[in-house]
């Protein structure tokens, strides 16, 4: 993957991050701003770390994608990150919720598909702009709740792209509301197809027409 | 991810689990332990990265485990934990299940019995094997800890 595809694929996610960013400022009723920070390949075991060293557990959904830009879509936070936004959306004072019960999973599924799709959906656009007939289209399907050690949740979805390489890609975005930064991340992990497409470049710049 | 320790005498091995296997070795007699995160079943002939995967992890471990022996010979049993599938959805992936069958198979090829499994299901694990009793602790989150 040299420079140029980086830029493109940088764009590409950062264009999705941006219509998340307007879904979830109208999901929580606040303004909220998802930057990218990573779009690479990265060693196995630092991708493993991404999330933290893992002595605490981290809470989210994963949300399997289907079409032509397939693998999972992981929103992720840490634990008092999670409860708060849970604790947002039910009107509560932040630090009310403290344990997770059926509405605070409930919250992170819902806020996984609002934020998810709306990501989704723009990259879709993205990519059907530039080359329709290459693009296809993105069928995000509904996401399950998992609270996992950082690590062995990184290992499980990555576990896909270790079986043919040594270095995995992944995109990460972050998350601000209100201004400020949340510990919460949008982890997009292509599955072997996908991935191959995209470090080859049939999948970013070239679909959307520069380079 | 792949990798390899070996202890003597003191300390605690440590590693995190998804679909991986762990895969712990103790000698109670020498005080040895050995660690392995296995990712993958077959190494398909690599000669690098000799802790991914099952057929060359299990000798690799030995070989250390042997070097920190000083000549002794070595007669360690195994515990192993792992190989979860963490997402329903994930129905194509049976990573977890080949891993732990090749991971069995080299022990067996190996002469080393299992005395302890915690494999399978759908939750990460955090697992800490003992370096001078052999004792291995497995954790999942909301789970209560099991020892093996």
């Amino acid at each position: 993957m040299n420079d140029g595809q980086r830029a493109g694929l940088v764009r590409l996610f950062q264009t999705g991050a941006d219509a998340a960013a307007v879904a979830l400022s109208r999901w929580l009723g606040r303004p909220a701003s998802i930057a990218v920070r990573d779009v690479e390949l990265l060693p196995l075991e630092a991708a493993a770390d991404l999330l933290g060293a893992g002595e605490e557990p981290v809470c989210g959904a994963g949300m399997p994608i289907g079409g032509a830009l397939s693998g999972i879509l992981l929103l992720v936070a840490d634990d008092a990150a999670g409860l708060a936004l849970a604790d947002l959306l039910v009107g509560r004072t932040i630090g009310t919720g403290r344990t997770w019960g059926e509405v605070e999973e409930s919250a992170t599924l819902e806020t996984a598909n609002i934020v998810g799709c709306a990501y989704l959906n723009a990259i879709a656009a993205a990519l059907s702009a530039g080359e329709p007939d290459s693009a296809g289209s993105i069928i995000p399907l509904p996401p399950t709740f998992v609270r996992e050690y950082a690590p062995a949740l990184m290992e499980g979805l990555l576990i896909d792209q270790a079986a043919l390489s040594d270095t995995v890609f992944l995109t990460r975005t972050e998350f601000a509301i209100d201004g400020a930064p949340v510990r919460c991340a949008l982890v997009f992990v292509p599955d072997a197809p996908s991935r191959a497409r995209i470090i080859d470049g049939s999948v970013g710049p070239a679909s959307m027409g520069e380079g | 991810m792949g990798g390899l320790a070996v202890g003597r005498d003191a300390g605690v091995l440590r590693t995190f689990l998804g679909s991986c296997i762990g895969v712990a070795l103790h000698d109670r007699r020498l005080r040895l332990a050995g660690l392995a995160h296995v990712v993958l079943p077959d190494s398909q002939g690599r000669p690098e990265d000799l802790g991914k995967y099952a057929d060359t992890a299990i000798p690799e471990l030995l070989r250390l485990m042997k070097a920190q022996a000083g000549g002794e010979a070595i007669r360690p049993v195994a515990k192993l934990a792992g190989g979860a599938r963490m997402f329903a959805f994930q129905t194509g992936v049976v990573i977890g299940e080949q891993n732990l069958a090749a991971v069995e198979r080299a022990l067996e090829a190996a002469g080393i019995p299992v005395l302890g499994r915690c494999c399978g299901g759908n939750k990460g694990r955090r697992m800490a094997l003992d370096v001078v009793s052999g004792a291995v602790t497995v954790e999942a989150v909301g789970d209560p800890p099991e020892s093996m």
